[in-house]
């Protein structure tokens, strides 16, 4: 079974890995960069002018051969750092993305120490004279319904 | 004339607020029945108070009172009714008058629903707290957020009428009630929690109690919370439905580790463990519910300079900053009590899933809490401006939500304790193969990539194991002569249901953000355009004009069918214009139309923007189907009937112990103050 849905995965996986074309690339970078006059709305899912330009421009600089980086560099160095709406992973932005995975750590971490923990308590062992009693106490609550 | 009753209504809320407070306070002191009795009552008068004060309100606005500052900011005579009525919750003092009201609402049916234990020590220590919380709001309104301020000079002869974006649909109406309802019951939770570390009753009787209120109001968090989705989709027009904006994130967090909590509260009800865990996740979602109320309403989200802007922002900051602090050092007090003696045997267990579950859970919250203040942490370190948005949530968390998925799928089968490999091999084996078919099938019609293809399977697996324990219970409810729909009620079963929306909810985020086609067009009347198989044809647009707004609207045919209408609104008092989309909707996909510009001047042609969606409906079905598993949850089961009882068994449902059999472990206390759980021995 395992083997079926990786291989089904895979084939699902591969057919999206062509080289994307122009449009898709310009739309990609555009979901990455905010649209510089409204809140919180990537230039791709836009409609304001401004974003319009950006989604334009990174057209214009893709087909002249730009890489993505340079393209997304243009942005930064026109609209200051935060037009990134990922955040970059180096400097106090780093935080963002170093937290969480230091978390996860801690995290998981701490619950291994609590299993080795939880495990290492010795266990009750349950003798016929506890069973007795419990099977007593069943009955009785049973019978007198509380 | 307005203004004295609403001010009169607030001064008596908030005067019987503390007054109840205080007698409380003193009966507890004393350990006087007659003083804690007392106290009760005065939470009718906090609800008069509130009931006066909207009251009031509601006749200034329907009666364009403009009088009133708030009215002249938030009404206008050619505003309709209905937008009238609802421009109460549209601005900052009319949603802390809402707060207020909803929270006076749940105060009063705590004191009825508890009125028999008036002078249990735990009830008063709880309505004490709510009612503190309570006064708090009141002190609001009062002072810095008074919705009942009087313009200064002349009276003008009409308002501005709410926010432009808050005039256009129906939901408006719907969503904050909805969210309020939501938030603020978890303050009556919130409330007990603080009890019990008061009391020292740290064991299960506290949770057994407000277990049915916590479901109630997590039903209403998710409505709130997807309704604002839809309202967002429905108004906004950008073409989707969540943005990973501050405010979708202040009002999402709390559900968060509300979600956390009814998942963990099992573990210690069915176990006695992860106390100081659960009580965390409580003051979480409580303290989290003013935090998101802090960063919407300060306007310190655009900037830390805005911060002096609002006298309500450091107000609701300190509010947070004690009722964490408070809580912590209860917690701590409480310490030695709230160690639990049990401990889980096995990771593969229905308590280690859940204990999984909470990691994931806490997980995200932490995701979206530090994404949503990180642009302000980074600006006051070193005055960096950077922003954090859905390409950064998007990563994150989707991670956590395909092992939430999993989670899904795997602890319905789980027993407690541990589970034998055999027994798992067997319960899970269909749903494995249910996902493994589904993944096979959508990638053979041609679907791509690989996160929505790992939601779809995970999504098969989670609904098939949902399923399968719900066609079980059915039979097992049928088999016991019962009707079929015993199956389906109580909170295991209701769960189930609620987990099949989730599963909804999931596939259709998955299948609209993955495959969606977004477009525009500048098109002639005449010209037919065609997106991802459906065809748009601009037939021309029209201008109207009403007292409240110019609307010019462009009609588009879609697929040769209907004839749909996105438009360009301006409202007399806002300089942009407000864009409404028209949505065809579609079981299989929505066709999103907007009016991207309008046709100039002495020009025919507009810019249409196209956005096709797969499955959106989905989602809000699917929100639909949370609500009403958590209503099946909620519903009073045979189980939790007194045997012989009578109709208002659901009443005493909290104050009977439950009969022997019952899946709680010890009964919450009746009258006199009894010890409960394990612990306090």
């Amino acid at each position: 079974m395992l083997l079926v849905i990786a291989g089904a995965l895979f084939v699902g996986a591969q057919g999206q890995s062509g080289p994307p074309t122009d449009e898709q690339r310009a739309a990609r970078i555009a979901g990455q960069v905010r649209c510089p006059t409204c809140r919180g709305l990537s230039a791709a899912d836009s409609d304001a002018p401004a974003a319009d330009f950006i989604r334009q421009e990174s057209l214009r600089r893709v087909r002249a051969g730009q890489t993505d980086n340079e393209i997304v560099g243009f942005f930064v160095s026109r609209y200051g750092n935060d037009i990134l709406l990922k955040p970059e992973a180096r400097g106090i932005a780093g935080l963002v993305w170093a937290l969480p995975a230091a978390g996860l750590v801690v995290a998981i971490g701490g619950l291994v120490v609590v299993f080795r923990r939880w495990r290492a308590r010795p266990g009750a062992t349950v003798t016929d004279a506890d069973r007795a009693l419990v099977e007593e106490a069943l009955r009785q609550s049973g019978s007198s319904g509380r | 004339m307005n203004a004295v009753l609403g001010s009169a209504g607030v001064a008596l809320g908030l005067a019987a607020a503390l007054l109840g407070v205080a007698t409380l306070a003193i009966g507890l002191r004393k350990g006087d029945g007659r003083f804690l009795r007392a106290g009760q009552r005065y939470v009718w008068l906090v609800l008069g108070g509130a009931i006066v004060a909207t009251v009031a309100m509601q006749v200034a606005l329907i009666g364009h009172d403009f009088s009133l500052d708030y009215v002249a900011r938030n009404g206008s005579r050619s505003t309709p009714l209905l937008y009238t009525i609802t421009g109460m919750w549209s601005a900052l003092e009319g949603s802390i008058l809402l707060w207020a009201l909803v929270l006076a609402g749940y105060l009063a049916v705590m004191a009825r629903h508890f009125r028999s234990r008036a002078s249990d020590p735990l009830v008063a220590w709880a309505t004490l707290t709510a009612l503190l919380v309570a006064a708090f709001f009141f002190a609001l309104m009062a002072g810095p957020a008074n919705p009942f301020r009087v313009v200064s000079g002349l009276v003008p002869s009409d308002g501005q009428g709410p926010n432009p974006l808050l005039q256009n649909h129906v939901l408006v109406a719907l969503h904050p009630p909805m969210l309020y309802l939501g938030y603020v019951g978890f303050t009556v939770t919130f409330a007990f929690a603080i009890a019990a570390l008061v009391t020292g009753r740290v064991g299960e009787g506290w949770l057994v109690e407000t277990r049915r209120w916590t479901m109630f109001a997590w039903g209403f968090l998710t409505a709130g919370v997807v309704m604002g989705a839809w309202w967002s989709y429905e108004v906004l027009g950008w073409g989707g439905y969540w943005a990973w904006d501050p405010v979708e994130n202040s009002s999402f967090l709390p559900w968060l580790t509300a979600t956390a909590y009814i998942h963990s509260v099992m573990v210690q009800e069915r176990r006695g463990m992860l106390r100081v865990w659960n009580l965390s996740l409580l003051i979480a979602t409580f303290s989290l519910t003013i935090l998101g109320t802090f960063l919407t309403r300060s306007g310190v989200l655009d900037s830390v300079h805005a911060f002096s802007d609002s006298p309500l922002g450091p107000i609701l900051l300190a509010f947070f900053a004690v009722v964490v602090a408070v809580s912590i050092a209860l917690v701590g007090w409480r310490g030695d009590r709230l160690r639990s003696p049990g401990s889980i045997d096995s990771p593969v267990s229905r308590e280690g899933a859940f204990l999984a579950n909470n990691v994931a859970f806490a997980a995200f919250a932490f995701v979206v809490l530090l994404g949503t203040v990180f642009p302000l942490i980074a600006e006051a370190i070193n005055g960096d401006r950077l922003s954090v948005g859905a390409p950064y949530f998007d990563r994150m968390t989707m991670p956590v939500g395909f092992t939430l998925l999993f989670l899904m799928a795997v602890a319905p089968a789980l027993p407690w304790r541990k589970a034998s490999g055999e027994l798992l091999h067997r319960r899970l084996q269909w749903p494995a193969w249910v996902a493994t078919i589904t993944i096979v099938a959508c990638v053979a019609a041609g679907l791509r990539g690989l996160a929505p293809l790992i939601a779809f399977g995970l999504g098969a697996f989670a609904a098939a194991a949902a399923g399968r324990q719900l066609v079980l219970s059915t039979r097992a409810a049928l088999r016991a002569g019962e009707g079929r729909w015993r199956g389906l009620v109580g909170r295991a079963n209701g769960g189930m249901v609620v987990h099949l929306g989730v599963v909804v909810v999931a596939v259709a985020f998955a299948a609209s953000s993955s495959y969606g086609h977004r477009r525009q067009f500048r098109m002639e009347p005449g010209q037919t355009a065609s997106v991802a198989g459906h065809t748009v044809t601009y037939l021309g647009s029209t201008e109207t004009r009403r007292p409240n707004k110019a609307t010019v609207a462009a009609r588009v045919r879609v697929d040769g069918g209907r004839v749909f209408e996105p438009a360009v609104h301006r409202f007399p008092f806002a300089t942009q214009a407000i864009g409404s989309p028209s949505v065809r909707v579609g079981p299989f996909d929505d066709v999103y139309l907007t009016l991207v510009s309008s046709p100039e001047e002495g020009q025919t042609a507009a810019v249409i923007g196209v956005n096709v969606q797969p499955l959106v409906v989905w989602l809000w079905i699917g929100g639909g189907i949370m609500a009403f598993g958590t209503l099946l949850a909620g519903w009073p089961g045979r189980r939790r009937r007194p045997a012989g009882g009578p109709q208002s068994a659901d009443d005493q449902a909290h104050t009977e112990p439950p009969p022997a059999g019952d899946d709680s472990p010890s009964a919450p206390a009746q009258g006199p103050p009894v010890p409960v759980g394990p612990a306090s021995a």
